[in-house]
């Protein structure tokens, strides 16, 4: 039996335990609406619980005790004799039917049929009384499946039990080492250690449970809500076969259904908005699951209409949570983050669905409490994606300790972006007041010092170690510290009130030789050192600003060139870096080519005449057209340009010089590259080409490439520079080309340099540059 | 049992603490101090592998006459609300029985320890002053020191 039945089972079991009492009590006064509602929500449950499973029988019985209650609620009926003893008779049978179920046997074919009909009033009293009858058995007494439920705190006291044992090892272990003695039990020891190891992996698997048993809820959600809201939902779950912490999957289960809510009621449009947009009638919406490392990413991807940027921004100006002025500033990006400010929703009405003041930052704030993070990207009227980060459990936290005042500390590692140190003197700071601001990947990061943070002595020195922090929602900052230690698995433990209310701590932990260690709330040490939250947004407009502001912080690849130049080109322009044969090269000198892969690019940095070498590093470049390539000798170092730049004259493809860690490099002129790379790719210089036009293979995979690759392709009749022939046909009609590229339908073709393999594109750009080179000869 | 004392000396003076709710009295090894906690919290210590909050109580009394000494000092581990703390004493030796249950003090003992006096209670070595945990944890008498 797989988990999802052995919990319906387990479910419906405890569901008519709790119910035994209420039946009695129905019996006695049937009109009672409280236990009414109670008996109605069972049979509801079992109803809605079957439709995961294929019971139809049980479906079918539980649906008309549904209906016959429903009627009962709503007053159109009364609970006479003969409908109460047909609902304890169908209570009875879905008992009967469950510990069938149990026990993997095929349902009893009793006449249930009989039984609805005594449900729907159908029936006199004598018949009804036969129908209870003929379905009843006495329930077989069986060995219930060995499943037993356990309080949380249980299993917690065993795990916290498991990592004091593994403290203890530690113990042991050091207090072997520092003796040096041979004890005679360091067999055993390492035996046991083993043991507690496997121990303390077990107890966590406990604790996990499939996240399939969550999503599986989905499924029927979605129906229930797109049929009331008269919308076409298909829903496609993907599980991943993650497992989360039994407590966590509770926790997400409001805010997931929160978002799958808001999802069907905002998100997909109804389906006539659907066609009317040219999107298929039924909405999509995909929840998926994964594991990375520690960290548990389910996402929320609907392709609705996306979010309304401005409208949220009208809404936000209108209650007053930001200003026309910063509206105007604001990227879309920006503008879809109002979402989550207070007091803000963007549904025209208010509907039963998404209902009311659950804002997205209630969300939001939920599922931050407990370690997670929610994120979220809309394009309009392609939809909207959430992405919700889950540690993969609360009690064991993967941490970064660092020092700080004399003191350890451990740091959430979610939350560490990177580790930077100034003593390679590539950071570059700026004060403004008494804050230091340190320039991080083209963004200024305020600078917090974690000594001064929490009031410890500060040093004289300078900061020189950052821990760049990523809150929950992108917000970076760094934090200096004295010293990085490493990276543990800590067990965290709650801290006393007293402690805690200075709000800079989540928790505490041990290290292996028992010594307490705080871990930093790093979100509260950031907003507690006073930096408004719009300054560690990373899209804001200062963050724009700086690439063609000044160049000063302007990253730079330096490489030498492979006439021995040191040169520095913008990061930014760089996509790739790799090596490349000197025979991959076409025309050497200023008119270069080079086959990357299977694209010909422009290739500059060869100097006219130059031998080249064998291999060389070779930069693709580009300026998100065109791309091209720019030969190196060699690829020195990542920088920053810090100094003046000096104009230099006279020299071609170079901006100026400047100083780069205290040596002079010259910066490439990215700008004339890419001007002289796209007027190469002008028509003036476009090779003709012509496909064998019976060949429909050639006109419709061939053509484009070759197309995309520069070429002009033209008609038949017109006389062509190449022409492109299958090796198969040797009648080579219409007019002359000038080369030929013969092409053949096997791969391997023995040993055949005229011809080649039809999908061999590599070969099939080196062969048009070939005849291009000899064309042009 | 319910009223047996722990007696206890602080500041120079005797006071006692109900012993149903001491766990033990220990020496502590090693305390990491906290940053921006409350001035009567001492630091932060591990009991096997619980953490255990270090008070100090005659700071949370409001009559420290300088700063505390872990190192000379013991520590009487309490639990309250599920947080182990260890309230730091200079001496816990005795174990006495109340005759009676607390009575009324009749007089100020002094305003620090007013903050956590529970009462005087009558044992066989004498009148001692009973004093409330909670208060002791909760920094009572910070305030009057300030």
């Amino acid at each position: 039996m797989d988990d999802l039945l052995a919990e319906f089972v387990a479910e419906t079991r405890e569901m008519l335990a709790a119910l035994s009492g209420e039946i009695v009590a129905w019996e006695a006064e049937p009109t009672e609406r409280a236990r009414l509602d109670t008996i109605f929500r069972f049979v509801h449950t079992v109803k809605g619980n079957c439709g995961f499973f294929d019971f139809p029988r049980l479906e079918a019985l539980s649906h008309a005790a549904e209906d016959a209650l429903s009627d009962v609620r709503s007053g159109r009926r009364m609970p006479d004799r003969g409908l109460v003893d047909a609902v304890l008779a169908v209570i009875d049978r879905i008992g009967v039917m469950i510990e069938e179920i149990e026990r993997g046997e095929p349902l009893s074919d009793s006449n249930h049929d009989i039984l609805i009909a005594a449900l729907k009033g159908e029936l006199d009293e004598a018949e009804i009384s036969l129908a209870i009858s003929s379905g009843s058995r006495s329930p077989v007494s069986v060995a219930e499946q060995r499943t037993i439920r356990l309080p949380v705190e249980l299993i917690d006291q065993v795990m916290s039990g498991v990592s004091e044992m593994v403290l203890a090892r530690n113990d042991i272990a050091r207090r072997l080492q520092v003796s040096g003695v041979e004890t005679g039990i360091e067999a055993p020891f390492s035996r046991l250690s083993a043991l507690i190891t496997e121990v303390r992996d077990a107890i966590t698997r406990t604790r996990m449970r499939r996240i399939e048993g969550l999503f599986a809820t989905f499924p029927r959600l979605v129906r229930d809500l797109s049929a009331e809201l008269g919308k076409q939902v298909f829903i496609e779950l993907e599980n991943g076969e993650v497992e989360l912490d039994r407590e966590m999957i509770e926790l997400i289960r409001d805010p997931l259904v929160h978002l799958l809510r808001n999802a069907v009621d905002h998100g997909i449009e109804s389906p006539a908005d659907r066609l009317a947009a040219g999107k298929r009638e039924a909405g999509m919406l995909t929840v998926s699951a994964r594991q990375t490392g520690n960290t548990i990413h389910i996402g929320i991807m609907d392709d609705g209409r996306g979010i309304d940027s401005d409208a949220l921004a009208a809404k936000a100006i209108e209650v007053g949570i930001t200003t026309a002025e910063k509206v105007a500033e604001m990227s879309r990006t920006d503008k879809v983050q109002l979402i989550f400010e207070p007091g803000l929703s963007t549904a025209r009405q208010v509907t039963s669905i998404s209902g009311r003041g659950v804002g997205m930052d209630v969300v939001r704030s939920n599922i931050e409490k407990f370690g997670g993070s929610l994120e979220i990207e809309s394009l309009p009227g392609e939809g909207t994606r959430f992405l919700i980060c889950v540690p993969l459990t609360l009690s064991i936290l993967p941490s970064l300790t660092v020092e700080a005042g004399g003191q350890t500390f451990a740091i959430p590692r979610s939350y560490v972006e990177e580790i930077v140190s100034t003593s390679g003197g590539q950071l570059e700071f700026a004060q403004i007041g008494e804050r230091r601001y340190v320039t991080f990947r083209d963004r200024r990061l305020a600078c917090v010092g974690l000594d001064t943070a929490l009031g410890l002595v500060e040093r004289d020195t300078d900061d020189s170690l950052f821990v760049i922090l990523r809150l929950g929602w992108g917000d970076l900052y760094a934090l200096a510290v004295d010293r990085i230690f490493d990276h543990q698995e800590l067990v965290i433990k709650p801290l006393a009130p007293g402690i805690m209310q200075s709000g800079l701590f989540v928790g505490c932990t041990q290290l292996d030789d028992g010594t307490p260690v705080l871990v930093l709330d790093v979100t509260a040490i950031g907003h507690g050192a006073g930096i408004p939250r719009e300054l560690q947004r990373p899209t804001t407009a200062a963050s724009r600003a700086p690439l063609h502001s000044d160049r000063e912080g302007l990253r730079v690849i330096l490489f030498r060139t492979l006439s021995g130049e040191r040169r520095a080109i913008a990061m930014s322009a760089v996509e790739q870096v790799e090596r490349a044969d000197a025979g991959a090269v076409r025309n050497p000198g200023a008119e270069a080519q080079i086959v990357m892969g299977e694209e010909i690019l422009t290739l500059a940095g060869v100097p006219d005449g130059a031998e080249l070498p064998d291999r060389f590093t070779v930069l693709r470049l580009s300026d998100g057209g065109e791309p091209m390539a720019y030969a190196a000798r060699e690829v020195l170092d990542i920088s920053r340009l810090s100094g003046e730049l000096k104009r230099v004259h006279g020299k071609q493809g170079v901006v100026g010089v400047t100083l780069v860690d205290g040596e002079a490099a010259e910066l490439v002129d990215c700008h004339a590259l890419f001007a002289s790379n796209s007027a190469q790719g002008g028509s003036g210089h476009a090779l003709t080409c012509r496909l064998a036009s019976t060949d429909g293979w050639m006109q419709n995979f061939l053509g484009p490439i070759i197309e995309a690759a520069g070429y002009r392709i033209v008609e038949q009749n017109e006389p062509a520079d190449i022409a492109f022939v299958d090796s198969g046909c040797d009648t080579e009609t219409g007019c002359e080309a000038r080369m030929a590229i013969r092409l053949r339908n096997e791969p391997s073709g023995a040993r055949d340099t005229d011809t080649i393999y039809r999908y061999d594109r590599t070969a099939l750009m080196a062969a048009l540059l070939r005849a291009g080179q000899e064309l042009a000869a | 049992m319910s009223n047996m004392l722990l007696l206890v000396l602080l500041a120079g003076r005797r006071a006692a603490l109900p012993a149903v709710q001491v766990n033990s009295v220990i020496e502590l090894s090693e305390v990491t101090p906290v940053p921006c906690a409350p001035a009567h919290v001492a630091g932060l210590a591990a009991l096997r592998s619980r953490p255990l909050t270090v008070i100090d109580c005659a700071t949370a009394l409001g009559i420290a006459t300088g700063p505390a000494d872990w190192r000379k000092q013991r520590a009487v581990v309490v639990e309250q609300e599920g947080h182990l703390y260890g309230l730091l004493v200079d001496g816990a030796d005795d174990i006495v029985a109340a005759f009676d249950e607390a009575g009324p003090l009749g007089a100020d003992p002094g305003s620090g320890w007013q903050a956590a006096a529970l009462g005087r209670v009558e044992t066989e070595t004498g009148a001692v002053l009973l004093l409330d945990i909670g208060a002791l944890i909760s920094g009572a008498g910070t305030s009057l020191a300030a």
